[in-house]
């Protein structure tokens, strides 16, 4: 349909309104990709930096050696009578040891020992600690893993999940998936901010196109 | 060209020449938060996980310890697999090749004892081809694409710590922004804070 010029363009009051609500759509993307970028970015840096860990993990391994990280002894406390039950299955003696200790969270629980001796590793973010209740003296000797500071940015990066049933992991969980969608975000949103520079479109095409090129043939050959 | 034109035009090619990485870490990373969705899925298909490709005789020596790669490439030669691999000791009985691309995945499993090689390929998962490309990395392969994709690696690892850092420049520079944006910085920084202090 023509324009009120008759040049085929809409009326130029239309077009300005055209204009501005794009304008403030831009504007809108580029404060959200800039907000979400800076309220995620630990969590970015945090990523980066357990990725190259992982990646270089057999030149670390050179370096700082490849056996288990080794757990030293912090104490040996009492537990108190009836915590940990001998017709109790072990996962519950876990959790109820875990609270008298006031320790739980996140843990696992390795295989039964014939001695009767309960084992739970407690993961928090920090290290492995590991409880050794042994029923014969009523004590409980709590170790905490020694290790590197790519242990700990490996942990973070490999924790993810629903399938606890502490808070604090399912939000750590969701935050995960904040990542994940906000990465979708700034991937569509920087296209989009790309699109806009018209001065930047072919250098950038050509960055795009050789990023895509280089993915599609290592992903087509390894 | 001033810096900030430089950073600015830095952190947008770096973006879009590691885009393909950027946006399958982040579509990878939710197979890996929600396993469980897709284990179900593929139960509810029925497919069986593993089909067996060949079973027969097989003799080889098996070192007591130590490293396990030169058995493994033997195993792979002798089964006829290509591709990356990595030699894991199941059991005292139990030596389990595992070989893969991003587009198949065969287990050779010999038996000492038995003397039994069995080979098995794995079904093809849309969700497994993701996470194969999420979790590939390292320079322990002797080929030259595997470096050559983990180089890549280490180059997205620092485009991400750039990106962070020309997103830091940029936002100070822009002065209108800077209060909401110590508000998120904050924030995010608060919240990580938290996780690692509660977790």
């Amino acid at each position: 349909m023509d324009g009120e010029d008759g040049s085929g363009r809409a009326p130029s009051h239309a077009r300005a309104a055209t204009c501005k609500l794009i304008g403030m759509i831009s504007k809108l993307i580029r404060r959200t990709h800039m907000y979400l970028a800076l309220f995620l970015s630990p969590w970015i840096v945090m990523y980066a930096l357990s990725t190259m860990a992982m990646n270089h993990r057999k030149g670390l391994e050179e370096i700082f050696g490849n056996g288990p990280p080794k757990f030293e002894r912090l104490k040996v406390v009492d537990v108190p009578a009836g915590v940990v039950k001998a017709d109790s299955p072990r996962p519950e003696n876990a959790k109820r040891l875990l609270d008298a200790l006031k320790m739980d969270g996140m843990h696992n629980v390795p295989k039964a020992r014939a001695d009767g001796t309960l084992v739970v590793v407690r993961h928090p973010a920090s290290a492995p600690v590991r409880i050794t209740y042994r029923p014969d003296t009523g004590k409980a000797l709590i170790e905490k893993q020694q290790g590197r500071f790519s242990f700990l940015l490996e942990r973070m990066h490999r924790r993810r999940g629903y399938q606890h049933p502490y808070g604090v992991d399912k939000a750590w969980a969701f935050s995960v998936d904040l990542v994940i969608v906000v990465i979708v975000f700034w991937v569509l949103s920087g296209l989009w901010m790309w699109w806009e520079l018209k001065s930047a479109r072919r250098l950038g095409a050509l960055s795009m196109a050789g990023g895509l090129a280089l993915f599609a043939f290592l992903v087509a050959v390894l | 060209m001033t810096f900030n034109h430089f950073n600015r035009r830095l952190h947008l090619y770096l973006g879009l020449a590691l885009l393909p990485w950027f946006f399958m870490y982040g579509i990878s990373s939710y197979v890996f938060n929600h396993p469980q969705t897709f284990e179900q899925r593929f139960k509810a298909s029925g497919v069986p996980l593993w089909k067996k490709r060949f079973e027969r005789h097989y003799d080889v020596p098996v070192p007591a310890d130590g490293d396990l790669k030169e058995l493994g490439a033997r195993i792979m030669r002798d089964a006829g697999l290509n591709g990356s691999f990595g030699t894991y000791r199941q059991n005292e009985n139990q030596i389990t090749v595992y070989a893969h691309t991003f587009w198949w995945s065969t287990q050779a499993k010999y038996f000492v004892n038995e003397k039994r090689l069995l080979a098995e390929d794995r079904a093809f998962r849309w969700d497994h081809f993701l996470t194969g490309m999420h979790a590939r990395g390292g320079f322990d392969q002797d080929s030259f694409l595997s470096d050559a994709w983990a180089v890549v690696i280490d180059i997205v690892c620092l485009g991400m710590l750039l990106w962070v850092a020309s997103g830091i420049y940029m936002w100070w520079k822009i002065s209108i922004v800077r209060g909401w944006g110590w508000v998120a910085l904050l924030g995010g920084v608060a919240s990580f804070l938290f996780f690692l202090w509660k977790m």
